[in-house]
C-alpha cells in the first residue's frame, strides 16, 4: 500500500514536470530557434542522394551544391556530377523571405539552354525524392501552431518533442512531431502523422557535426511509410563562409559549371 | 444388387436419411458456400504468362481502372462542371476505400507542363479555385486543347465530356463496388450526365446479372420440365422421383464443394444444367423399366417387380453413370482450376443421381406399391399400337435403309465440321450484355469519346540497364505505338516516349514540330531528370522502372473481346524483330491480357479433355461389353453431337467461351448414357435369343422411348432459357436443346444402324444360334 502510494506520487511528479505548462520555453519559440539557427552566409557541399523505391531499386545522384543567404534572398545553385548522362545539368533557385514564390532556372547541357521553371506545386517532391521543398527548409514556423509535448533524451541529447499543426490544413499530413536538441536547435528526428495518428513519413538524422561553429546534418534519411520508399542524403566536404561571388548564382555560371 | 434391394426395402428409413442429408447439405451450402468473383482466382498463377503479368503489374502499378465520364450538353468548360470534377476527384478516395488517395486522375489532379519562350511552367490546369469568368474558362480550354497528354485522353475532342480515372484495389469486391459507384454517380448528375465504365464495372455487373438471371429462369425451367415429365410419364410419383434425384444430385455436388472448401466459380452454374439433363435420364430409364415390367405382367408383386427392374437396370445405369463420371473427370486435366473442380463435382453429382435412381424407384415400389401405370395398359392400348407401329416403322426403316441414316449423319457431320471452322473463340465480358443495356451504352459512350475502356500493356524488357534512354529504342517504341494506333479499335497509347516528346516540345516553346523523340541520349536523360524535378515522378514510374531496363506501353482498346486482343497482339508481334535487334524482348500484361490467355488455356484444355474423354469412354465401353467394336461405335453419337454442337455454334455465331465449351461435355454425359442403354438392351435381347429384328424393335420400344422422353423433358425445360434476357444463358439454352436432340437422334439412328451392321457381320455378339428361345419373344409380343 505504502509502496504503491510512493510510485503514484513519483509518476505524478514526473508528469507534472514534463507538462508543457512548466516548460520554460514555448513550442513556437523552439521552432523559431530551429528556423533561425545560423547556417553561415554561404555554404558549399557535395550531396549524395540515394532514392530507393518500394521494390528496393535505388537511384544515386551526386550534386555539388552552393548556397548564399543575404537575409532576404536565399540563393542556391546545384550542379549534377553523376550519373554521367546528366552531368553538368544545373539548377538555380532564389527563395525570398517576403513570401514571394521562388524563382527557378534549369540548364540542360544537351539542350545548351537555360530555361526558367515556374511551379505552383511547392509542397511537392524535391527532385523526385521523398523530401519536399518544405522539408528542405522552406517552411516558415509561422505556418504551424507548435506545442511542446514532452522532453526526451535522444542520442544522449536532451530534446524537446514539439508537435506542429498546420494552420492551413494540407492533404499530406495532419501534424508533425519534431525532436529538437535543447539549446542547440537542431532537429534529430521528425515524424509526419495522418489524421488517424499513423506515421506517414519519418525523417531520421544519422550523422551531424559542427563545422565552422555551424551545425550541419551530414546524413539523413526520409522514409515514406505508405509508399515504402526512402531517400538518403549524405553531405560531404561541407564548408562555410567561402565568400562566394554574387555572380556565382547566375545563368552564366549554370552553363560554366561548378568552378569558382 | 442385393444391397440396393435391402436399402430400398427400408423405404421410410431411407427417405428419412435422404431428407436429413439433403437438409444438411442445403444448410451447409447456404451457410458456407462462397461465390468467387475475383477473376484472378480463376487463373493458374504459376503459368508463365500469368506470373509475368502479375510481376509487371506490381512493377508498374498496373491496376484495373474505373472510368467516370462527365458529360455536359454544351461543354465542360463551365464553373459548375469544373467544380464537380474537382469535388469528385477529392471525394472518391474518401467515399471508396478501394480507391487510394493518389489513385485518381482527372483534369483537376493532372499536371500541366507548358513551354514558352522563356522556359517552362508546371502547374495544375485549375484549382483549388474554380475559373468562372469567360476569360479564364477560355484560357483553360486553350491549355487543355494544346496539351496532348490530356486532350483526347481525359477531355473528349468536342470538350463535352471529361474523364475521371480511378485505380481500384485489385482485391476489392467488384460486385459491391459496381452497385455503390452507380448510386454515387447518380448523386452527381444534372445538368451533367455521368457514365461509369471500366473492367471492374463490367465484371461486377456480370457477376450480378448472370446468376440473378439463372435464378429467375431456373424455376421456369423446372416447371416446364415437370409439366413435360407429367405428360410423358403420366405419373406424379415418377415425376417427383425424377425431380428428387436431380435436386439431391445438385445439392450433393455443391455440398461437396463446401465440405472440401472450394468456392463456387462462375462456370459452376453449368453444374445444375448438366445434372438435370443427366439425372432425368436415369429416372426415365428406371421408370421405363418398371413400366415395361408391369405391362408385361400386370399382376406382378412388389418384390418380383423390384428384382426384375434391378436385374435389368443396375448394370446399364451404373455403367452409364460411371462412364459419364469418368468422362467428366477428364476435365481434371485442365490447367484451369474452376474447370477441374467442375469436372470433379459434376462427377460426384452424377454418381449421386445414379445411386438415387437405383434406390428410390424400388423404394417407391415398396412404399406405394406397384405403380398403376401397368393397369392402364388396356386403356392406353388404343394409342399403343400406333406408337408401336411408329417405333417399328422407325426400326424397319433403320434396318432396311441404313444408308439413309448414315448418309444424313455424314452430311450433318460434314456440315458440322464446316461450321466448326467458323467457330470463333471469344471471351468478351461486354458481349454478355444486350446491345441496348446501360452497361453497353456507357461503354460505347466512353469508347467513342475517349481512348477506350479496355487496355493492353506491352512490357518491354532490355538485356541492359539504361536501355530506355537510348534514342533508337525509344524511336522503335514510338513507331510501334503509331503503328498500333492506326487500328480503329485502339484509341490511345501511353508510354515513356510520350513524356519525352512532351518535354522536348515544352523546352522548345511548345513548338509542335518538336513533338518527337530527340536523337541525343543525354538530352533524353536530362529531360527525364527535369520531369522528376517538376514534382511528378510517380507518373513516370508507371511507364519505366528505376533502372530503365523495363518499360510499359499501355494501349487503350475500344473492345474487350479476346479476338480483338489477339489481332492487336499480332500487329505488335510484327515489331518483335526490330526490338530483338535492340536487345529487347516483348511481353504482355494486364487483366485484359490475362483474360485472353485464360480463355485460350480454357479452350485448349476443354478440347483436350473432350478428346481424352472420348478415348476413355471408348475404352470403358469396350471393356464393359468386351468388344473393341462396341467401344468404337459407342462413341459415334457423342462425336456427332459434339461436332454438330460446334458446327451450330459456328453457323449461329455463338462464340466459344468457357460456358459454351462446357456444354459440349453434355454431349459426352448424355451420349454415353444413351449409347449404353441402347447397347445393353439390344445385347440382352440378343443374348435371350431374339433375332436382330426383334432386338431392334424391342430396343426402340424400350430404350428408344426412354431416350425420347428424356430428350423431350430436358429440351422442353431448357428451351425456356432461350427466352432469357441474358445472352449467355440464351446460348446455353439453345445449345442444350440442340445437344439433346442430336444425341437422341444420333443414338437411335446411327448407333442403331451401326449395331445392326456389326451384328449382321457377327461382330456384335457371339451368339449361339441353338439357344434362341422364341418363348420369351412371343410372350413379350403378346403383352405389348
Amino acid at each position: 500500500m505504502k509502496r504503491i502510494g510512493f510510485r503514484l506520487m513519483a509518476s505524478i511528479f514526473v508528469m507534472i514536470m514534463s507538462l508543457p505548462l512548466f516548460a520554460q520555453i514555448s513550442g513556437a519559440e523552439v521552432m523559431r530557434h530551429v528556423f533561425e539557427r545560423p547556417t553561415g552566409e554561404d555554404m558549399q557541399a557535395t550531396l549524395n542522394m540515394t532514392i530507393t523505391n518500394a521494390r528496393g531499386s535505388a537511384r544515386e545522384r551526386s550534386i555539388m551544391q552552393f548556397r548564399q543567404d543575404s537575409g532576404t534572398i536565399e540563393k542556391k545553385i546545384m550542379f549534377f556530377t553523376a550519373p554521367a548522362d546528366v552531368r553538368n545539368t544545373s539548377f538555380l533557385s532564389f527563395s525570398y523571405s517576403d513570401g514571394r514564390s521562388d524563382d527557378q532556372w534549369i540548364y540542360l547541357p544537351a539542350l545548351g539552354r537555360v530555361r526558367r521553371i515556374a511551379s505552383d506545386k511547392s509542397n511537392e517532391s524535391f527532385m523526385g525524392s521523398d523530401f519536399t521543398y518544405d522539408d528542405m527548409g522552406a517552411r516558415h514556423p509561422e505556418e504551424d501552431n507548435h506545442t511542446i509535448l514532452r522532453e526526451e533524451v535522444v542520442d544522449g541529447w536532451q530534446c524537446y518533442v514539439v508537435e506542429s499543426v498546420p494552420i492551413v490544413p494540407n492533404s499530406e499530413y495532419a501534424k508533425t512531431v519534431s525532436w529538437v536538441i535543447k539549446d542547440e536547435w537542431i532537429g534529430l528526428k521528425k515524424e509526419f502523422l495522418a489524421t488517424d495518428g499513423s506515421v506517414t513519413r519519418r525523417l531520421v538524422i544519422d550523422a551531424y557535426e559542427k563545422a565552422d561553429t555551424v551545425w550541419v546534418i551530414t546524413d539523413m534519411t526520409m522514409t515514406n511509410l505508405r509508399k515504402q520508399t526512402s531517400t538518403r542524403i549524405r553531405m560531404n566536404e561541407v564548408s562555410f563562409n567561402n565568400n562566394l561571388r554574387e555572380s556565382f548564382f547566375s545563368e552564366r555560371q549554370m552553363q560554366i559549371g561548378p568552378r569558382t | 444388387m442385393h444391397i440396393i434391394r435391402t436399402i430400398s426395402s427400408k423405404s421410410l428409413f431411407l427417405l428419412l436419411i435422404l431428407l436429413i442429408l439433403t437438409s444438411m447439405g442445403i444448410v451447409a451450402i447456404a451457410q458456407h458456400a462462397r461465390l468467387e468473383t475475383d477473376l484472378n482466382e480463376y487463373m493458374p498463377s504459376t503459368h508463365p504468362a500469368f506470373s509475368f503479368s502479375d510481376e509487371s503489374e506490381k512493377l508498374f502499378g498496373i491496376t484495373d481502372r474505373i472510368l467516370i465520364a462527365i458529360e455536359h450538353p454544351d461543354t465542360i468548360f463551365n464553373a459548375g462542371t469544373l467544380e464537380k470534377i474537382r469535388d469528385i476527384s477529392l471525394d472518391l478516395p474518401a467515399s471508396f476505400p478501394e480507391i487510394s488517395d493518389d489513385g485518381v486522375t482527372s483534369l483537376y489532379t493532372a499536371y500541366n507542363i507548358t513551354g514558352s519562350e522563356w522556359g517552362m511552367e508546371v502547374g495544375s490546369f485549375y484549382g483549388p479555385d474554380i475559373p468562372s469568368s469567360a476569360e479564364s474558362l477560355g484560357f483553360l480550354r486553350e491549355q487543355v486543347v494544346s496539351n496532348e497528354m490530356i486532350y483526347g485522353r481525359n477531355i473528349s475532342k468536342d470538350t463535352k465530356a471529361s474523364l475521371i480515372i480511378a485505380e481500384v484495389d485489385p482485391e476489392s469486391d467488384v460486385q459491391d463496388l459496381q452497385k455503390r459507384l452507380i448510386n454515387y454517380a447518380e448523386s452527381w448528375e444534372g445538368p451533367e450526365t455521368l457514365y461509369i465504365a471500366g473492367r471492374p464495372i463490367v465484371e461486377g455487373a456480370l457477376a450480378q446479372l448472370g446468376p440473378a438471371d439463372m435464378a429467375r429462369m431456373f424455376p421456369m425451367v423446372m416447371i416446364v420440365m415437370i409439366t413435360v415429365l407429367l405428360i410423358l410419364l403420366r405419373s406424379v410419383r415418377d415425376m417427383i422421383l425424377n425431380m428428387v434425384i436431380v435436386l439431391v444430385g445438385i445439392v450433393a455436388a455443391f455440398a461437396g464443394m463446401v465440405i472440401v472448401g472450394v468456392p463456387v466459380y462462375a462456370v459452376d452454374t453449368m453444374i445444375p444444367v448438366m445434372l438435370i439433363a443427366i439425372g432425368v435420364a436415369y429416372g426415365i430409364h428406371m421408370h421405363n423399366a418398371i413400366h415395361h415390367e408391369v405391362l408385361k405382367n400386370p399382376d406382378i408383386g412388389k418384390q418380383e417387380l423390384v428384382d426384375a427392374v434391378l436385374k435389368a437396370m443396375v448394370r446399364p445405369v451404373f455403367m452409364a453413370a460411371l462412364t459419364t463420371a469418368i468422362g467428366f473427370m477428364a476435365l481434371m486435366t485442365s490447367q484451369v482450376l474452376p474447370v477441374r473442380y467442375f469436372g470433379l463435382f459434376s462427377s460426384i453429382g452424377v454418381m449421386t443421381e445414379m445411386l438415387l435412381a437405383l434406390v428410390l424407384f424400388p423404394a417407391s415400389i415398396y412404399l406405394f406399391g406397384v405403380p398403376r401405370t401397368g393397369l392402364t395398359a388396356k386403356t392406353t392400348s388404343a394409342q399403343q399400337p400406333m406408337v408401336r407401329m411408329k417405333r417399328n416403322r422407325w426400326g424397319q426403316f433403320q434396318m432396311r435403309k441404313p444408308g439413309v441414316s448414315i448418309g444424313i449423319a455424314l452430311v450433318c457431320t460434314a456440315l458440322g465440321i464446316a461450321g466448326t471452322m467458323n467457330v470463333w473463340i471469344d471471351t468478351s465480358f461486354l458481349a454478355n450484355f444486350e446491345k441496348d443495356s446501360d452497361i453497353v451504352r456507357t461503354d460505347t459512350f466512353v469508347n467513342t469519346h475517349f481512348g477506350g475502356t479496355s487496355s493492353l500493356n506491352v512490357i518491354l524488357s532490355a538485356d541492359r540497364e539504361q536501355a530506355f534512354k537510348d534514342p533508337e529504342v525509344l524511336q522503335a517504341m514510338d513507331m510501334l505505338q503509331r503503328n498500333v494506333l492506326e487500328q480503329e479499335v485502339v484509341g490511345n497509347a501511353f508510354s515513356l516516349t510520350d513524356f519525352i516528346k512532351r518535354m522536348h516540345k515544352v523546352m522548345h516553346a511548345d513548338d509542335k514540330s518538336y513533338s518527337l523523340v530527340p536523337d541525343s541520349q543525354e538530352l533524353i536523360a536530362q529531360y527525364l531528370l527535369l520531369y522528376e524535378f517538376s514534382g511528378d515522378p510517380e507518373t513516370l514510374e508507371s511507364v519505366i522502372d528505376y533502372e530503365y531496363r523495363n518499360a510499359n506501353i499501355t494501349f487503350q482498346l475500344k473492345s474487350d473481346s479476346s479476338a480483338v486482343m489477339s489481332e492487336i497482339i499480332g500487329i505488335i508481334e510484327n515489331h518483335e524483330e526490330r526490338f530483338e535487334e535492340l536487345g529487347i524482348s516483348l511481353k504482355y500484361a494486364g487483366s485484359g491480357y490475362k483474360a485472353f490467355v485464360f480463355s485460350e488455356l480454357l479452350l485448349q484444355g476443354q478440347v483436350a479433355s473432350l478428346l481424352l474423354s472420348f478415348v476413355i469412354v471408348a475404352i470403358l465401353l469396350a471393356m464393359l461389353f468386351k468388344s473393341i467394336w462396341i467401344g468404337m461405335i459407342g462413341t459415334v453419337p457423342i462425336a456427332i453431337t459434339a461436332i454438330i454442337n460446334f458446327g451450330i455454334m459456328g453457323v449461329f455465331d455463338i462464340p466459344l467461351s468457357s460456358a459454351t465449351a462446357l456444354i459440349s461435355s453434355i454431349a459426352i454425359g448424355i451420349g454415353v448414357d444413351y449409347a449404353i442403354h441402347l447397347i445393353e438392351h439390344y445385347r440382352n435381347r440378343r443374348l435371350e435369343g431374339n433375332t436382330i429384328e426383334e432386338a431392334t424393335f424391342s430396343s426402340i420400344r424400350h430404350t428408344g422411348r426412354a431416350i425420347i422422353y428424356n430428350a423431350l423433358a430436358v429440351m422442353g425445360g431448357f428451351a425456356v432459357l432461350m427466352l432469357s434476357v441474358f445472352p449467355p444463358n440464351r446460348q446455353v439454352g439453345t445449345l442444350i436443346v440442340l445437344n439433346m436432340a442430336t444425341s437422341a437422334l444420333g443414338t437411335l439412328s446411327v448407333l442403331l444402324v451401326a449395331i445392326i451392321a456389326l451384328d449382321k457381320r457377327g461382330l456384335f455378339i457371339r451368339t449361339d444360334k441353338t439357344s434362341i428361345s422364341h418363348e420369351i419373344t412371343s410372350q413379350e409380343e403378346s403383352i405389348v
